[in-house]
């Protein structure tokens, strides 16, 4: 469904991602997982256009979007919750979900109302918070409302990145059960973690990534039980 | 007293012009994130233009501030792809020394097109006075705080309660994250930027049509006024910068009454830096951290 082959992307001099290929099958978790500064985040945004390309090509349901603008990237149905969630602050949590639908022009009126009440029952915290500024919320909320405007856009596939940053344990057990029925409802997902051994034990495949190379692939379980994986990642 | 009374409603019909240029210039920094002084000369083609719109085909208010608008539009664009398209990423006193360039070099084709001197601009309002006890208040004043007040609402309302305006909003609070939502993020900045324009265009139609005089080189101390304004509304928030013009239209004209009139930028400016010693942040407090 998304095919990454041969990508490479500079900051400057500085080659954050080199020569990487990976592909992800459509209803399949798949996890990239590293160490700080292996290049993930750099990944997922050269896939959403937002930075440039030194190589390489980006294919997505058979269409190559390798030079396409990133509002274009998403209205194909690939959806970006990025790094630290970039929540709008001064948006309500409303208009925020509402902003993520303007990533899917095909969404009547009725469909956006569906997704709303989806969304408001998957996170019943969002909808009594509705009319708040999003600035307000906690963190741990603020990565709902970010997971939730992505799903707003009922994309095809989901790219994660680290979903699970800075919250409580007892959240990052619902995040990831949120992820299985997420994919449970047919999408794709892509997902960043550093919670490596929680990724790999719902990921169908990983990849893990250091100083921009791919150095290792497999199934997620395969790679919980690989020995260099365990002593990098999982603390040995 | 009387003369005080009727000041305050002086300084109120011209408060409201320059909220209307505020507004436009908060728009403009909201929406590209980005300081202009390209905004004085936007003002100026506004006026210029309902000014031949007045003259030849004929007095019309509405078609003048039509005009205006378009022709303010127009130049937005052409300062939007100068000056912020491919700055977005730049440091931004790259896209401000632009705009400063850009503002020069309008203004001296202006002066080359439209002529060095003062021009008057045609009387399209009755001169009528209206007198309520010892109250005056002219029939250009009611136009001008009817126009002003109606685009407010029209551009509140769009932002609040439409689409486009959490498109709007959203490119000005976060351009990668809006992006990411696949908003079309230069063509809603510059949309939004021409909006702006737009309304101070059509401010340099009211204020013109208040002087009844206008020149090429109306924009310099105008565009300070709205920045000004802007800055005591803390530069993005809408209705904080037409506070902000309100305020400076009034202390302006109060400000005549101890003095001269050739002093009324003295009190304007005055005032602003006073509110900056004591209120860094301008009248505006703000809500929720404003991400990059
Ligand atoms: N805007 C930038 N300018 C210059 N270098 C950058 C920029 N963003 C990232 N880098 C560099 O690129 C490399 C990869 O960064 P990236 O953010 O992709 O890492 P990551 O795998 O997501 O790390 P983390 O797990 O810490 O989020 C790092 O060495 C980083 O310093
Ligand atoms: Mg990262």
């Amino acid at each position: 469904m998304l095919k990454i082959q041969n990508l490479s992307v500079n900051y400057g001099y500085i080659a954050a991602v080199k020569n990487i290929s990976l592909e992800v099958n459509e209803g399949e978790i798949v996890t990239l997982i590293g160490g700080n500064g292996a290049g993930k985040t750099t990944t997922l945004m050269a896939i959403s256009g937002l930075v440039p390309k030194a190589s390489g090509t980006i294919t997505f349901k058979g269409v190559n979007i390798t030079k396409m603008s990133p509002d274009k990237i998403v209205k194909m149905g690939i959806c970006h919750v990025p790094e630290g969630r970039r929540i709008f602050p001064s948006l309500t949590v409303y208009e925020n979900l509402m902003a993520g639908t303007i990533g899917n022009p095909s969404l009547k009126k009725p469909q956006i109302k569906q997704l709303l009440e989806k969304n408001y029952e998957l996170f019943p915290r969002l909808r009594e918070r509705m009319k708040q500024s999003g600035g307000s919320l906690s963190g741990g909320e603020q990565q709902m409302l970010a997971i939730a405007r992505g799903l707003m856009m009922d994309p095809d596939i989901i790219m994660l990145d680290e979903p699970s940053l800075g919250l409580a344990p007892i959240i990052v057990e619902e995040i990831f059960d949120l992820i299985l029925k997420i994919r449970n409802a047919g999408k794709t997902v892509l997902l960043i973690e550093q919670n490596a051994s929680m990724a790999l034990s719902i990921a169908d495949r990983g990849y893990v990534i250091e100083t921009g190379n791919v150095v290792l692939e497999g199934k997620g379980r395969e790679l919980l039980a690989n020995p260099d994986v365990r002593k990098a990642y999982l603390g040995g | 007293m009387e003369y005080l009374l009727n000041q305050i409603v002086n300084g109120i019909s011209q408060g409201a012009i320059y909220a209307l240029m505020a507004i436009g210039y908060s728009v403009v920094v909201g929406v590209t994130g980005l300081i202009t002084f390209t905004h004085g000369e936007v003002i100026m083609i506004g006026a210029f233009a309902s000014f031949y719109i007045f003259q030849y085909i004929g007095n019309n208010l509405i078609l003048g501030i039509i005009a205006s608008f378009i022709a303010s539009w127009i130049l937005g664009m052409f300062i939007y792809y100068v000056c912020y398209d491919r700055f977005f990423e730049a440091p931004s006193h790259i896209s401000l020394i632009c705009t400063i360039g850009a503002s020069m070099l309008i203004r001296n084709l202006a002066q080359i097109y439209f002529g060095p001197n003062q021009k008057p601009m045609l009387n399209i309002i009755d001169n009528k006075v209206y007198r309520i006890g010892v109250l005056q208040v002219s029939l250009m004043q009611i136009v001008i705080l009817i126009t002003v007040v109606v685009l407010a609402s029209i551009l509140a309302f769009f932002i609040n309660n439409t689409r486009w305006g959490i498109m709007l909003r959203a490119v000005s609070q976060d351009k990668k994250a809006a992006y990411l939502m696949g908003i079309n993020v230069r063509k809603t900045a510059m949309i939004g930027n021409c909006i702006g324009c737009g309304l101070a265009g059509i401010a340099g139609l009211l204020i013109s049509i208040y002087y009844q005089t206008l020149q090429a080189t109306m924009g310099g101390s105008l565009g300070m006024k709205a920045f000004s304004s802007s800055v005591l509304g803390g530069l993005t928030d809408t209705r904080y910068s037409a506070l902000g013009g309100l305020a400076i239209g009034l202390i302006e004209n109060l400000g005549i009454t101890i003095s001269t009139a050739s002093f009324r930028d003295i009190f304007a400016f005055g005032f602003l830096i006073t509110v900056l010693i004591i209120r860094p942040e301008g009248f505006a407090s703000r809500k929720g951290a404003k991400s990059q």
